[in-house]
């Protein structure tokens, strides 16, 4: 499917949102102004931002740990997603949530802090628009690692036979914590699992916007025809390190050097320019847009509130 | 000579001396190699990767894999990085693990260490903060340790390790970069052995894991004020020093427990049980039980402190056993 203009250049400020965003929440942690700990998705932005452009508010998406990509692109604000990493009152959840980012009118599904719980999560809401006779479609994305887990295969199987609305998106940044795939994961490929169900996968370069996008619609839109389930794989690099307590060190430099080249901003923009829809002007208003979305964000974190310990005891049961 | 060395440095020394004493001893876990928490930092260049094995994301299959080494000969120790995914483990741990030594009578055993840091630290959320130890005092044929100190984590370790059934190893992440003194000499501590860490004559305050430290404080204070309290650190959960605890409750006549593992069906509970069917002559006021609230842990720091028994909920605890509220 065909990425246009408007919807480029939307995906495109997108990724620079997520680029700045995460560069400014890594200084914020750094500095101990958020009190947890970051995990950044650094040259891998046009993964989450690019499965969430065929995404309709009403779909589901289950996404990751690592950096706020698909919670940009399905429409999460830096203002919400900085109040919660704040955990101040005005956040969405009041501070309870912290990095478990969460919206679910507009389709943002829980994120567990054990990797590999949404995948028996994700098959839910599959069945569900099934049984309610509705067409929203299910995206599950997580990390070649997370892959490994139990209910992996378990989901895989179940969408299968029940022929689920359900996209499974492997996010392959090609490293598992401190170390390299291939240390914990048995082949280099990870769609092809999905064969052995009996789902259509298809492996697409991670860093090419267009393609993750075209991948992605045409998945969603035979999901949404009840066509079942399908499994896509983007290859990608995590080109920062595992999280902010991380020294890092052990990523060769030369395959650092390798994926710069191939950077998915870059790429983008230097797309655009060259067919004449985007400037150097653009480009700088909307880098002085962004950052101003981004600083209001923070000034509005920073004032606010902290919860009231009062609340802990609201919520406990529905 | 003593020397003072970190908690992360004191469980090190205990992998080290036991996978040098005995070569059956091997550890699996994500990430073991680099040491995401640096307890097993470095073993890999002793020991090489055929005995210090980084494991694919799966708690499950992982600790299921030790069940069958520790089965068949060897002493496998599993790191779960974070105490809470013990959870995606359980039915290996309690269903498996703690069982197949009894059913098989006698015929199987499954001497194996889960390494698992753990607890409340302010701002890592519902999933990685819960202190999770009571959830395996329930399970039969499983030991719990709960060290709170450098020199508690290498002796109950070294003995974790050699004990020949599955014992549940609790690291709180807090007590992770705390420093105190540890011999350099070689030393076990016995499993189901309490430790007095404060001697008192007006209240028990029986402390788990890191709360230790709290209590500590909160006697410090409390002495101020012409109230001492006995703090004792069981060290395991099971098996559990009964005997230290009722010795000093002969004493005291006082009973208050604190953990930050919640209160509802906790170690508390077990311990007000056992004192109300076996030391009903020796309580001079109802059991005192402190511990978090029955409710996910929230992110916010704030909010957390709130969830979670602090040192002054621990002075107030003592002060209502003695009948003095403020
Ligand atoms: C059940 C569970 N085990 C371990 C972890 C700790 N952990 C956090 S991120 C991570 C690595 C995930 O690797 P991958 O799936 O490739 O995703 P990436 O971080 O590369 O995006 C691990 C092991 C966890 N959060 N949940
Ligand atoms: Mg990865």
């Amino acid at each position: 499917m065909q990425l246009e203009d408007d919807k480029r250049k939307e995906l495109y400020r997108k990724m620079v949102t997520v680029r700045l965003l995460e560069k400014r929440v890594e200084q914020l942690v750094t500095a101990a102004r958020i009190p947890c700990s970051g995990h950044f998705g650094l040259g891998q932005e046009a993964v989450g931002v690019g499965i969430c452009g065929p995404l309709r508010y009403s779909d589901y998406i289950f996404g990751t740990h690592r950096g706020f990509a698909e919670y940009i692109g399905k429409g999460l604000t830096p203002r919400e997603i900085l109040s919660e990493y704040y955990g101040k009152a005005t956040s969405l959840s009041r501070g309870r949530l912290g990095q478990h980012l969460l919206k679910p009118e507009i389709g943002i599904m829980p994120l567990p802090s054990s990797l590999g719980s949404e995948f028996g999560m994700a098959v839910g809401t599959a069945l569900s628009t099934k049984l309610r006779g509705s067409d929203q479609v299910t995206v599950n994305l997580f990390g070649e690692g997370t892959a490994g887990q139990a209910d992996f295969g378990p989901s895989l199987e179940m969408a299968s036979l029940w022929q689920l609305p359900l996209v499974f998106v492997c996010n392959n940044n090609q490293y598992v914590e401190l170390a390299h795939y291939r240390n914990v994961v048995a082949t280099e490929d990870i769609a092809p699992r999905a064969g052995a169900y009996g789902i259509p996968y298809e492996i697409v370069d991670g860093n090419d916007i267009a393609l993750v996008y075209g991948a992605t619609a045409e998945a969603v839109s035979r999901a949404r025809q009840g066509e079942g389930p399908m499994f896509l794989e983007f290859k990608t690099y995590r080109r920062c390190t595992h999280y902010t307590g991380d020294p890092g060190g052990y990523q060769p430099q030369e395959e650092i050097e390798i994926w710069v080249q191939k950077d998915p901003i870059d790429r983008c923009r230097a797309t655009m320019m060259a067919e004449g829809m985007w400037t150097e002007a653009d480009e700088q208003a909307m880098l002085a847009s962004i950052a101003d979305e981004i600083e209001a964000a923070v000034k509005f974190a920073e004032e606010s509130p902290y919860p009231d310990p009062a609340t802990i005891y609201e919520h406990i049961y529905a | 000579m003593n020397r003072r060395i970190t908690f992360i440095q004191a469980v090190r020394e205990a992998f080290q001396e036991e996978m040098r004493r005995d070569e059956r001893v091997f550890v699996m876990g994500q990430d073991v190699q680099a040491g995401i928490f640096a307890t097993t930092s470095k073993l890999v260049d002793e020991f090489g990767p055929a005995r210090v094995i980084n494991t694919p994301i799966c708690e499950s299959a992982s600790v299921g894999a030790a069940v069958g080494a520790a089965m068949t000969g060897l002493r496998p120790v599993v790191q779960i990085m974070f105490g809470d995914f013990n959870y995606l483990a359980m039915e290996m741990t309690a269903n498996q693990a703690g069982q197949w030594h009894y059913i098989s009578d006698g015929a199987l055993k499954v001497p194996m260490v889960i390494e698992t840091p753990s607890g409340a630290r302010g701002g890592a959320g519902y999933g990685h903060s819960q202190s999770l130890e009571a959830a395996f005092i329930l399970p039969p044929g499983l030991k719990v340790a709960v060290p709170a100190t450098p020199y508690d984590a290498k002796g109950l370790l070294k003995s974790a390790i050699r004990d020949d059934n599955p014992v549940l190893f609790f690291e709180h992440r807090r007590l992770l970069p705390q420093r105190g003194e540890v011999p350099e000499e070689e030393y076990l501590i016995p499993l189901g052995q309490a430790d007095i860490k404060r001697v008192g004559s007006d209240v028990t305050l029986v402390a788990v894991s890191v709360t230790v430290h709290k209590a500590l404080a909160a006697a410090e204070k409390l002495s101020q004020r012409g109230i001492e309290v006995e703090v004792i650190d069981p060290r395991t959960l099971v098996p559990l020093d009964k005997d230290t605890i009722f010795q000093s409750l002969q004493k005291t006549y006082h009973l208050v427990v604190v953990e930050e593992g919640r209160k509802r069906g906790g170690f508390g509970a077990e311990l007000a049980a056992i004192a109300v069917e076996e030391w009903f002559d020796y309580l001079d006021a109802p059991v005192q039980r402190l511990g978090t609230i029955s409710a996910a842990l929230p992110y916010s720091p704030v909010l957390e402190a709130a969830c979670i028994p602090s040192e002054e909920d621990i002075v107030q605890a003592v002060l209502r056993s003695l009948g003095q509220e403020e």
